[in-house]
């Protein structure tokens, strides 16, 4: 078994480290342009740290024996990870933050998934200390942008708002919400139904499994619904919302508003939303992220809550949707020139040589040969690595730059 | 065009009927000189993937096909991650656990501790047993269960009945009946909640027909 990774586990080649890396650097590039600034946390943090905020179960983490008086987890998500750091580390700086990783995550593959995939690859931002529609807006923008800048085809966003949804959720008697919203949550309609319920409470709680579609619409019959007044300040928010977005983006968002778009545990109280793609009878799902805004106060020393917004995208996801295109780079990286000693004499002088290529073009890759093989055989290696020039060094000490097709 | 997963055996025809009432005839997979897994419907509206009815949710969930139909049962047994939508009220059936006549047990919760259940529905065995706090080893089976206790391999076993005929001939009868099983629709979740290829239409003609 030494010689495989773990079921789950794999290794990335040259070609898809360069790929990744490409979308990765194009990611950061535009989280950089709306003013994000990267931060690293650490891959291990206690259990109760990851699992604090109430989405994370511990049999999702990976656990880590240690001699000392608490479990370690490998992180499953950085949102635990940055806002321990961003209330504890950070506090006292200057607000908002904008901060951005890339970075890997891990997950326990739930039973009977034999080789799912434990180790992911995310690129995310989250925007700490700061609430409110314009706040919202920007990271739907910002995740458009993303999408956009890639080139990623056919996709959209699903917005859910958890926050209206528990509102909502509240005319339903206690002792049958969680019923109710898990029903809703895993679109289990046949259960809802059969739930015991009366007439009016059946009919609304089907009307809310059905509550998804254009954001006008749905909006639409949400506002002719009997809301309390919380709920009539959210139901205006994400008009705002919806309005901001619309009237700002570069072109129309395709956006479907899904108010049964709930995970069963989450820490989100405002907005939540998917960007979802589809390539070849295919989904994927590139980016999940939303509104948290007691989450912050989990993590505070005195307890102090402050809001926070953020998202995180699938590498794996992103990298498998552009795959069929030309967009991602279609080679490793090449060398440039390969520089060859023909004797040993000279092997300080191609040495010299090489430094000196290297430093008079800091984009140029070059390689030195390493000796013991033949001039068919160099040629030949320089035609599989596709180098297009091999500079010989020559038993006098001269050079000769040979040019290949 | 929408995919649609259908179960081969014994929902199959009513299956198929039932999509008939839309205008789409997958009729072809009815043809026992058939062996084609994949067909479009004459119209070119829709396309039809035949697989095992444990299969249907697996060709669902990971959205090859939009919308699948497949019996309650697989449904608990799997638990796979799919939207449930329509109960189509077709395929009635119920899971049940069944003892020899001569057995000295009447219900379940008499079953010796640490016995042994044959089943084909091993998660939905280990369920019931453990919600009436009762050890018992299940031992899985692919088929003809009832052989399970004929030939003293188990003590009760685990399975679903749809007139007890088989039971019935075989010296069984039942003694719990663990739920009532239907054929259901089902739909892949992103699928469904963005209406992809207008799943939400064809959604709503199967209940309009199902009430």
């Amino acid at each position: 078994m030494i010689y495989q990774t773990p079921a789950g586990a794999r290794d990335l080649l040259p070609l898809e480290v360069e790929q990744k890396r490409w979308i990765n650097d194009c990611l950061q590039h535009i989280f950089q342009k709306f003013g994000y600034q990267r931060i690293v946390t650490s891959t291990l943090e206690w259990l109760d740290t990851l699992t604090a905020g109430g989405a994370i179960q511990p049999s999702k983490v990976i656990q880590l024996r240690n001699n000392g008086e608490s479990s370690l987890g490998l992180r499953p998500e950085l949102t635990a990870s940055i806002a321990r750091a961003a209330v504890t580390r950070m506090a006292g700086n200057t607000y908002p933050q904008r901060l951005c990783y890339r970075a890997n995550v891990f997950r326990n593959p739930s039973g009977g998934h034999h080789g799912r995939q434990l180790e992911f690859y995310q690129a995310g931002v989250e925007l700490l200390f700061a609430g409110g529609v314009l706040a919202d807006a920007e990271i739907i923008l910002l995740l458009s942008d993303c999408l956009r800048g890639l080139g990623i085809s056919d996709w959209s966003i699903l917005i859910g708002e958890a926050g209206l949804t528990r509102s909502l959720l509240s005319a339903f008697p206690e002792s049958i919400r969680t019923e109710v919203r898990n029903c809703i949550a895993n679109l289990d309609r046949i259960a809802l139904e059969s739930l015991e319920l009366n007439a009016e409470l059946k009919t609304s709680a089907l009307m809310l499994f059905d509550l998804r579609g254009k954001p006008e619409d749905v909006l639409h019959r949400i506002s002719a619904l009997n809301l309390d007044d919380d709920a009539r300040v959210t139901v205006n928010n994400l008009k705002s919302l919806i309005k901001l977005l619309n009237s700002s983006a570069a072109k129309p968002l395709p956006l479907t508003l899904d108010l049964s778009l709930l995970q069963t545990f989450d820490y989100y109280t405002g907005i939540v939303f998917k960007a979802v793609s589809f390539q070849d009878s295919q989904s994927y799902i590139l980016a999940e992220g939303g509104r948290y805004d007691q989450l912050l106060g989990l993590y505070d020393p005195q307890g102090k809550s402050s809001p926070g917004i953020g998202f995180s995208m699938s590498i794996e996801d992103l990298h498998s949707c552009l795959l069929s295109t030309t967009k991602l780079p279609q080679q490793a990286p090449k060398s440039d020139c390969l520089v060859i000693p023909t004797t040993t004499e000279v092997e300080a002088i191609a040495l010299r040589v090489a430094r000196q290529l290297r430093s008079e073009d800091d984009s140029a890759r070059i390689e030195i040969d390493l000796g013991e093989r033949s001039e068919a055989a160099i040629k030949q290696y320089a035609n599989t690595c596709r180098i297009k020039q091999l500079v010989w060094i020559e038993a006098d000490g001269s050079s000769r730059i040979e040019n290949l097709e | 065009m929408i995919t649609i997963a259908l179960p081969k055996g014994a929902l199959l025809k009513d299956t198929i009927e039932l999509f008939s009432n839309l205008g789409l005839d997958f009729s072809a997979f009815l043809d026992k000189s058939n062996r084609q897994l994949q067909i479009s419907d004459p119209t070119n509206t829709a396309r039809a993937l035949l697989v095992r009815a444990q299969d249907v949710p697996v060709y669902v969930e990971y959205g090859q096909a939009q919308l699948g139909v497949v019996g309650y049962d697989v449904l608990r047994e799997k638990k796979p991650d799919v939207a449930n939508l329509v109960d189509l009220k077709f395929g009635y059936c119920r899971l049940s656990v069944a003892v020899p006549k001569s057995s000295p047990y009447k219900r379940s919760v008499e079953l010796p501790p640490h016995g042994r259940v044959a089943s084909k529905f091993v998660n939905c065995a280990k369920d019931h047993f453990d919600s009436i706090d009762l050890p018992v080893e299940i031992v899985p089976l692919s088929g003809s269960v009832e052989l399970g206790p004929i030939t003293g391999m188990s003590e009760a076993i685990v399975d679903l009945v749809s007139t007890g005929k088989t039971l019935k001939e075989n010296g069984l009868i039942e003694t719990d009946i663990l739920y009532e099983s239907s054929a259901r629709l089902i739909a892949h979740p992103l699928s469904y909640r963005l209406n992809r290829d207008n799943i939400n239409e064809l959604v709503a003609k199967l209940k309009s027909i199902n009430y």
